[in-house]
């Protein structure tokens, strides 16, 4: 356990490093935030849907401040697979599939968190109907706090399945690129979940990419209700754990059938 | 001519290598048409919701979207050279070589790179635009094909022109520099819908600036019939050009700024 603590620890200082990069990040972050909302206060204007605007904003900038998890992170294990250099990591004794686990969210975490501090603060100065809301209460706020942290496990889960593929495939820019861009989708970064038509929704929510941000910004607007919360952690959960399981073993077998490129 | 005979050879070349991995570039193609399908699904759905956005109505939404993916991406696969590799070969000292030839650093760095897979989300702009045109009942008389032409050959040049922003800062800074992205990436994503729906300063930044409004919706609302800002139906002729303005201040800016440009290769 120790280990796997070291490795995270060692890895958060690493992105830490680069705050120029991040601060580019961010700006670039906060101009297609204002694009989107405007995009929406003009449709708002048009026509006002049942939904408040400010759950559309707040949806929009939340999406944007953690915008840094849900890119894929780890470029330097494609190239390790590509080029053998994974043969490294098969001589250290951990787990593998744990060692890449720690790795991708100590990555995610601190890349989100070193944005989302200054993005919220720069969206919550904005004025009334253009910023981010307060949470809906104190219990949506800290159940919205627990849903994103299941939501950060299950997408580190995903990415590491993932990479279990590519493993396979060798090729990182074709599978790769498909699941990003489902999850840019279905994840709500390309449009808000909450504007999909009710129909789809009903079963768009039921998806692991659902539960990754979606899940934690509707608890935090308040569009899903508290007593509703247990249902929606228990399904992060169980998403959770499913692709933990899947990677797991898939990452086994891959170890089983391994074979080094390069030389 | 020379220059363009060199161009065309070399795009002929590229596309050979591309093809020799078959696999990998359908499958990249299908990523491409999923990303570009998708965005165009958002407008879609926007539309079910929303109905009309000011004055615009489906059709008209279509329009812009499908004016916007055609152009952006067309620079995108015959300009990849600035729009994608030139940080890199800046970083890696590649720049270098170029420098020994005795053609344009730009002619040579545009017949560096072509993005064949950019093919897709072509054509998914392509059946926005026929979907669009159609619902809006567009009339495609030769004026208005005229017009059209006029604004996708325009804002090759503007999109090219802005993506050449990053390769001036890079120049400086060898380190690939994000943030001019906003313009670019950002444009696209903001201008995919007619600008007059924006804010004062985002409206100023997208005629000013970075002059998609010029380029693309002020010939769009032409040809819809719903002329934007009120400007005349001349207007819409000589407002494209802001393009090649734009392309031209960037090219002087990149010659300048190569004589300053220092090796970072090994």
């Amino acid at each position: 356990m120790k280990a796997y603590l070291s490795v995270f620890r060692m890895r958060f200082r690493l992105e830490t490093h680069y705050r120029g990069a991040a601060l580019g990040g961010i700006a670039c972050q906060v101009f297609f935030g204002l694009i989107l909302v405007a995009l929406y206060r003009a449709l708002y204007a048009g026509k006002p849907q049942s939904m408040p605007l400010s759950h559309v904003t707040t949806y929009v900038w939340l999406q944007q401040a953690f915008f840094r998890m849900l890119l894929a992170s780890d470029a330097d294990l494609m190239d390790k697979i590509r080029s053998g250099g994974i043969a490294y990591d098969l001589c250290r004794p951990l787990h593998l599939y744990g060692f890449y686990y720690v790795r991708i969210m100590a990555q995610k975490l601190m890349g989100s968190l070193l944005r989302a501090g200054p993005m919220l603060l720069f969206a919550a100065l904005l004025p009334e109907g253009w910023g981010i809301a307060l949470p809906a209460s104190v219990p949506a706020l800290i159940l919205s706090l627990a849903a994103l942290t299941l939501g950060l496990c299950c997408i580190c889960a995903m990415e590491n399945l993932t990479m279990a593929f590519t493993m396979r495939t060798l090729d990182q820019r074709g599978i790769q690129a498909m699941m990003n861009l489902l999850m840019m989708i279905l994840s709500g970064n390309v449009l808000p979940l909450t504007l999909y038509p009710d129909s789809w929704q009903r079963i768009i929510t039921l998806l692991p990419y659902a539960q990754m941000l979606d899940a934690p910004i509707r608890l935090y607007t308040g569009e899903t209700a508290v007593p509703q919360a247990p249902a929606i952690l228990l399904l992060q959960a169980g998403w959770t754990l499913l692709l933990v399981g899947a990677g797991c073993l898939f990452w086994q077998r891959n170890q089983r059938r391994l074979i080094i490129q390069g030389g | 001519m020379n220059t363009l005979k060199l161009y065309l050879r070399s795009m002929g070349i590229l596309l050979k290598c591309q093809m020799q991995y078959p696999l990998s570039f359908m499958l990249q193609t299908l990523a491409q048409l999923i990303m570009e399908g998708g965005e165009m699904l958002a407008v879609i759905l926007l539309v079910d919701r929303f109905d009309h956005l000011n004055q615009w109505n489906a059709g008209d939404l279509y329009f812009f979207f499908g004016l916007m993916s055609v152009t952006f991406y067309l620079t995108e696969c015959f300009g990849r050279g600035i729009t994608g590799n030139f940080p890199y070969m800046v970083r890696t000292g590649q720049l270098d070589l170029l420098l020994t030839h005795p053609r344009g650093i730009l002619t040579q760095v545009m017949c560096s790179a072509v993005d064949p897979r950019r093919i897709s989300c072509i054509a998914v702009g392509t059946v926005s635009l026929v979907l669009g045109s159609r619902m809006a009942e567009v009339r495609w008389s030769p004026q208005n094909i005229l017009l059209f032409a006029e604004s996708v050959f325009c804002g090759f040049w503007l999109v090219l022109g802005l993506f050449l922003i990053e390769a001036v800062l890079c120049i400086h800074s060898v380190k690939s520099v994000e943030i001019a992205n906003a313009l670019t990436y950002g444009g696209r994503s903001a201008c995919q819908y007619p600008v007059d729906v924006f804010p004062r300063p985002l409206r100023m930044l997208f005629t000013v600036i970075a002059p998609f409004a010029l380029v693309m919706h002020v010939p769009a609302s032409v040809i819809l019939g719903k002329p934007v800002f009120g400007w005349p139906a001349w207007a819409a002729w000589i407002s494209p050009l802001s393009g090649f303005a734009v392309f031209g201040f960037m090219v002087f800016l990149f010659s300048r700024s190569m004589r300053f440009y220092r090796s970072a290769g090994s």
